[in-house]
């Protein structure tokens, strides 16, 4: 018997010969919460899809504080869902736009204290406007059905869907214009090219067609500007994206800017003062709104942050915002650049803060 | 009440019939449907899983393996999406063998555990380590070979299993087998069903939404004895099941999941003196629709259809030395809205041999080699010996060189598919030690794997969309304990079955352990017998595993047990009645990241053979 013990001790020994190593467990110290999420940004980040982990982050307007999950921290017990895709103000909450969850998350804008949840209504819901205490949010339907997309009608007053507008494939931003909704038809799982309007008070669908795959909208002066990002090299022909300049009287193209070269995708246009910014790839590009032509050479770029291309973007309080999302898997960054006015030069990086993964959308809760 | 009202009706009608006679046969012959198993598996670790452990374990292959064997399992909620992971590998690098053919999926690479009922199966055996060679592609952490045994001359039995559970569970299982001295038949139905809107512990009010399932399946297989030197052969297999896809905590679902799956094997089986010879063909046929919104009648769909033509010569070239010599093609043919229509031929050569040098030790080799336009195919090889150091101790060693061939979905996925791709490799070394003493056994194993290539589905830094690439590298060590005893004191009889996995697998960049592999995993299984009476526990448990989640990094590790008793009422015939509680303990757990899993729940079970 002793000898067959040795040698399943020694068996032991040799099959377990690897070292064993457990996670760090380091007790974190008591963190206080920031608690009021005013005067600053809030930073939605989308997380990974299907893993339920979409966080919000706020940076002060003085950029002096900062602070993750901030959701989470308000809200112990709720979890806030799966891909983080827009947030909208209204009064004194914010609505969150939970695309993976299908739902909408409703807080307090200041206190990020959790209010309700909307989770009857939506498929594949993307972003959201208001209008006269109704929410809009565009919905993609189902991955593999191109008609059953559709504008889904919010009575904020009770927090309920009320009724679904019908659009064609993929409606994705959405931003309002005395009663009517322009909704970007980016396509969705495949590529769109308009805009659909919708009247509110008959919701009445019409359509603006535009470049491919159109991915911003900005109202400046009774216009409608649109970026749009022409087809990804991974389409069957890859184009050129572009801005495009609506008459919001006639709904007719006033002027249409396009890059002659296929390789450049505009998206996240902002109209600040009397230019229009937005980005390709790492770079800032600015545009005189009484230019000709769309510049060549970018106002400034990114890459000196590491930045491969620009997830989120936004100018205000005298800054640009630049959200980065790194690798898509880890956690993202947010970039914040001088805008250049008062003899500083524009694009130099102010500060940078690590956010969650993806920042999605920068909102400034002012 | 319903449930409890039928099973006892069935009870007692059954019980108190007489059944035919059964004839007994002494002359009892059995084919083996997987040759390269019995004859080139003698230097890895081999662990079967006979007929009397599958019937103690649910219907899911999951169920059986989770508590039988090291392998882990990654599952999306009960009854969901099940993969496994093999000494820290991925569900696609262990190989699903179903009576000596690979039948894991060729559009994702995988099988899924929850998809594969067990009833019906002689045995499962659990085969550690690289495969490839014999059983191509996926054979890298290792395989699960699910087998089903011609028998001639054994005359007539059948087998009928019945089990009601919590969450409207019903599953039901009919096995017969028929042979005289010329004719062998199998044939076995399962039907397997539930409601499975368990409660989440620790919430309120939230339940398993949206996750009931069913499947049925049909095995048969045939055996014909032409003369005593030639023997045909078939397998059949259908399957076909509806899951609806649950939610996880984060976000509901509204998804369902039908898939049917056929499987077809004829062999030709001749054998002379030294000579033997196998000729195989088979079909099998894979096919899912993925319904986004279970309510419409919008899904996606694709098929995939396999031919596989094989010959397999064997020679004893000496009483020690034995030669095999295998030749294969195969042919897949894929269609589906996201891959179109794709078709993919490959051929093989595999050489294998085994020399017993002494009565103590011996040794193995393996190499094979593929041709196909799809892909560099690297020679495959494995070489093994066996050391039986006295009656008590053996050694085994074995290092090998396995791949796993790129997927449809991998290929030709619309859009994101990336047809450059090559096979993932692996290198392998495995030390394994067995003792014997009295009743006891016990194996220890140590392994290490370098897996090169490695096939990943990640983010493109330019636009977030997840690509497949041949980027990763991971190695994998480890080690893994088999114990089991027996014990017999008069009519009281009690066995212990017991398995720990330790498994470090790390990315070759990041240096950190792959998500969903845990460090450790053990369970218990304890059995006793009193005359007619039996009493089993079950013990599970699950090291903490990481996910890809940055908010939430980490799956806790979980305890599960569960408890069964059991009698029989039979005298002449097996009637078996017996209930099981399971979750005894009420652990609130998730095997997967917001998925919780049920908690206590109870099924009872009748079994009546005859």
């Amino acid at each position: 018997m002793m000898k067959f013990i040795k040698l399943v001790v020694a068996a032991l020994g040799s099959a377990l010969f690897f070292a064993s190593c457990s996670p760090e467990n380091d007790e974190p110290t008591k963190y206080v919460p920031l608690e009021k999420y005013d005067s600053g940004v809030l930073v939605l980040n989308q997380g990974l899809f299907g893993q339920g982990d979409a966080t919000i982050s706020y940076i002060s307007a003085d950029l002096s504080k900062f602070e993750n999950d901030i959701f989470s921290l308000a809200n112990p017990n709720v979890i806030m869902g799966d891909t983080g895709q827009d947030i909208a103000f209204y009064g004194q909450f914010a609505y969150i736009v939970m695309n993976g969850s299908n739902k909408i998350e409703i807080v307090n804008r200041y206190t990020l204290k959790s209010v309700g949840t909307v989770d009857e209504g939506f498929s594949n819901p993307r972003y959201m406007a208001i209008y006269n205490g109704k929410g809009y949010v565009t919905n993609w339907g189902a991955g593999n059905n191109p008609s059953d997309d559709y504008v889904a009608v919010i009575d904020l007053a009770t927090a309920s869907v009320t009724s679904a507008i019908p659009v064609a494939e993929g409606p994705e931003r959405i931003i309002e214009n005395a009663g009517k909704l322009y909704v970007a038809q980016t396509g969705g799982f495949s590529f769109g090219n308009q805009i659909s309007v919708i009247n509110t008070a008959t919701n009445a669908v019409s359509t603006i067609t535009v470049g491919d795959v159109p991915n911003a909208l900005q109202i400046k002066d009774g216009y409608l500007w649109v970026s749009y990002g022409g087809k990804p090299n991974y389409a069957s022909a890859e184009t050129a994206g572009g801005l495009v300049q609506i008459n919001l009287n006639t709904n007719a193209v006033a002027h249409a800017y396009a890059y002659p070269d296929v390789t450049k995708h505009v998206s996240n246009l902002v109209i600040e003062g009397a230019s229009a910014y937005y980005t390709v790839d790492s770079g800032i590009y600015k545009f005189d709104l009484s230019a000709n032509a769309l510049p060549a050479t970018p106002l400034f770029t990114t890459t000196s942050q590491g930045v491969y291309g620009v997830y989120s973007f936004a100018i205000k309080l005298g800054r640009f915002y630049v959200g980065d999302a790194g690798d898509y898997e880890n956690s993202g960054k947010v970039h914040v650049y001088s805008f250049g006015s008062s003899g500083e030069s524009a694009g130099t990086l102010v500060n940078s803060y690590t956010v969650g993964v993806i920042p999605a959308g920068l909102y400034f809760n002012l | 009440m319903t449930a409890k009202k039928l099973f006892l009706f069935c009870m007692f009608l059954v019980c108190e019939f007489i059944f035919a006679q059964h004839d007994t046969i002494s002359l009892r012959e059995v084919l083996v449907s997987d040759a390269q198993l019995k004859n080139f598996s003698n230097t890895q670790s081999v662990t079967v899983l006979n007929d009397s452990v599958i019937a103690k374990n649910a219907a899911s292959l999951t169920t059986l393996l989770n508590y039988n064997s090291t392998l882990y399992f990654k599952e999306n909620g009960l009854g969901m999406v099940s993969s496994p992971s093999f000494r820290g590998t991925t569900a696609q690098q262990t190989a699903v063998i179903w009576n000596g053919i690979n039948i894991n999926s060729q559009l994702n690479g995988l099988t899924d555990f929850n998809t594969i009922p067990v009833s019906g199966f002689d045995n499962v055996t659990v085969r550690g380590g690289g495969g490839s060679s014999i059983y191509g592609s996926s054979a890298i952490g290792g395989s699960i070979h699910l087998n089903n045994e011609l028998e001639f001359g054994n005359g007539f039995s059948n087998a009928l299993h019945l089990n009601f559970g919590s969450f409207n569970t019903f599953s039901a299982a009919y096995n017969l087998k028929a042979s005289n001295t010329n004719t062998s038949v199998q044939a076995g139905l399962s039907r397997n069903s539930s409601e499975n809107d368990y409660q989440y512990l620790g919430t309120s009010d939230k339940r398993n939404e949206n996750g009931q399932f069913y499947n049925t399946s049909v095995n048969a297989a045939f055996g014909y004895r032409i003369n005593s030197h030639h023997y045909l052969k078939l397998y059949s297999q259908l399957f076909e099941g509806e899951r609806h896809f649950s939610g996880t905590l984060a976000a509901r679902s509204k998804s369902k999941y039908r898939d049917v799956n056929t499987r077809n094997l004829i062999e030709w089986f001749a054998t002379s003196g030294k000579w033997t010879s196998r000729t195989r063909t088979a079909f099998l046929s894979e096919q899912y629709q993925y319904f986004e919104n279970a309510k419409t009648q919008n899904f996606e769909s694709a098929k995939a259809e396999t031919f596989i033509a094989k010959y397999d010569l064997n020679y004893i070239l000496h009483p020690k030395v034995t030669a095999n010599f295998v030749i294969d093609y195969t042919q897949t043919k894929g269609f589906g809205e996201q891959i179109g229509k794709k078709n993919r031929s490959i051929g093989a050569v595999t050489f294998l041999m085994k020399h017993q040098i002494t009565r103590r030790i011996g040794y193995e080799i393996h190499v094979k080699k593929e041709v196909t336009d799809n892909y560099e195919s690297p020679i495959l090889s494995s070489i093994g010996t066996y050391f039986h150091a006295s009656k008590n101790y053996t050694v085994l060693f074995n290092a090998s060189k396995n791949f796993r061939i790129p997927t449809f979905n991998d290929l030709y996925w619309q859009g994101l598919g990336n047809s450059d791709l090559n096979p993932e490799s692996s290198y392998q070394l495995e030390v394994g030690q067995q003792f014997r003493y009295r009743k006891w056994f016990l194996s220890a194993t140590a392994f290490y794997m370098d897996i090169r290539d490695m096939i990943q589905w990640n983010p493109d830094d330019t636009d977030g969309n997840f690509r497949p690439d041949n980027i990763a590298a991971v190695s994998s060590y480890g080690a893994e304990l088999l114990l089991t005893y027996e014990k017999k004191i008069g009519n009281h009889r009690a066995n212990i079955r017991s398995n720990y996995a330790y498994v470090i697998s790390e990315d070759g960049e990041t240096h950190r352990q792959l998500i969903y592999v845990p460090m450790h995993k053990a369970n218990v299984n304890l059995a006793y017998y009193y005359q007619k009476f039996s009493f089993d526990y079950q013990f599970l448990f699950n090291g903490y595993v990481f996910t890809p989640s940055k908010k939430y990094n980490i799956v806790s590790e979980y305890f599960v047990s569960n408890v069964g008793i059991g009698y029989d009422l039979g005298n002449k015939y097996t009637c078996k009645i017996g209930v099981r509680v399971l979750n005894l303990w009420n652990e609130v757990y998730q095997s997967v990241l917001q998925r919780p899993m049920p908690g206590r729940n109870y099924s009872m079970c009748l079994t009546l053979k005859m």
